[in-house]
């Protein structure tokens, strides 16, 4: 799974997503990607499950770009803890999501069989998605 | 190559405001410049628009556009779109006069895949650039340029010496040979000739 190899601070604030994506809305790689239409936190466990998903589909042809990275650390408080006593332990990785990033892109294989594998990762996924080919080219 | 035709209305008033504004009436803000005359602000029908862009080289393909009954020859320079609805938001164009070469952007295509050995034996397809930049006569911009992959094997690539682009035409950069494609070697292969290294190095 995808997580930072050292960080400045163990824990972070919670933050909110506001607004659209600024930047890697448009595909610098492949052929085809799957953009983020809706603001969400994805884990670092749903993106290993999505990029699965799309390889097996792929049947390890073709390639598989990860254009998010998850570098917040999000903390949890063990169960039956009472309020207080500070923040809980570092528990999983995550990546704001915002409307408009591209999220994987792929090349080497065939419309059909890259909008299928986008398919599948979708489902794994928090955010609603949609498919997206270079420009000019029909959606 | 054939000439796009656009219909286009003037804007009388700039900024983002005014834009905005163009933009809730229904139609796309966009600009013309360049030939040493004063820029136009114009506004477009998306629909028209969407159809210029979905019959493709949209970059690659001159326009007349009518303002008002006065025709201009221009080409496409910049689009921005939307990032979430992929709607077009504003566009770039700029008069093309005669006698003068212009850089260009061209599509590559990528021919014989299936003639590569590298391709068979289920190497991938890695196209370093979709597209190449080119200095060429606006009235002769190439649709496309093929990229012939016959022959290529894994770890092989393709630079821009190897490719034969059409006459009057050349490459923007010429500092370098810079590469265009290459065949990787499948992830598949990657992992067994990692693995036989790992062996070796345990064995020595």
């Amino acid at each position: 799974m995808l997580s930072p190899k050292r960080t400045k601070f163990r824990k972070a604030h919670k933050g909110r997503i506001h607004g659209k994506a600024k930047g890697g809305y448009t595909l610098n790689f492949g052929s085809f990607g799957l953009k983020a239409t809706s603001p969400e936190r994805v884990t670092a466990r749903q993106i290993e499950s999505a990029r699965r998903a799309i390889t097996r589909h792929m049947k390890r042809a073709g390639r598989v770009w990860i254009r998010i990275f998850p570098d917040v650390p999000v903390s949890q408080k063990p169960a039956e803890v009472r309020q207080g006593k500070g923040k809980g332990a570092p528990e999983y990785w995550a990546c704001r999501v915002k409307p408009g990033r591209i999220m994987f892109e792929i090349d080497g294989v065939s419309r059909e069989v890259a909008k299928r594998a986008f398919e599948l990762a979708d489902a794994k996924l928090p955010v609603s998605t949609k498919f997206v080919t270079r420009f000019g080219e029909e959606d | 190559m054939a000439t796009f035709t656009l219909n286009a209305e003037k804007r009388e008033r700039a900024g983002k405001g005014a834009a905005r504004a163009t933009r809730r009436a229904g139609r796309v803000p966009a600009v013309v410049y360049g030939d040493n005359k004063e820029p136009i602000m114009i506004s477009v029908v998306p629909l028209e628009l969407k159809k210029l862009i979905q019959t493709g080289g949209f970059f690659s393909h001159l326009v007349e556009i009518n303002v008002d009954g006065k025709g201009h020859r221009v080409i496409a320079r910049d689009i921005q779109l939307d990032p979430v609805t992929d709607r077009p938001i504003h566009v770039d164009f700029m008069r093309v006069s005669k006698g003068h070469t212009i850089a260009v952007n061209i599509p590559l295509h990528f021919i014989n895949e299936l003639a590569a050995p590298g391709i068979k034996r289920g190497g991938v397809l890695n196209a370093v650039r979709h597209e190449v930049e080119l200095n060429v006569d606006p009235d002769n911009i190439p649709e496309f340029i093929e990229i012939d992959l016959t022959g290529l094997d894994i770890n092989d690539s393709v630079h821009i010496s190897n490719v034969k682009l059409p006459a009057g035409s050349a490459p923007t950069i010429t500092d370098r040979d810079f590469t265009i494609a290459t065949i990787a070697a499948p992830s598949g292969m990657k992992a067994e000739a990692a693995q036989e290294g790992e062996e070796e190095g345990g064995e020595e």
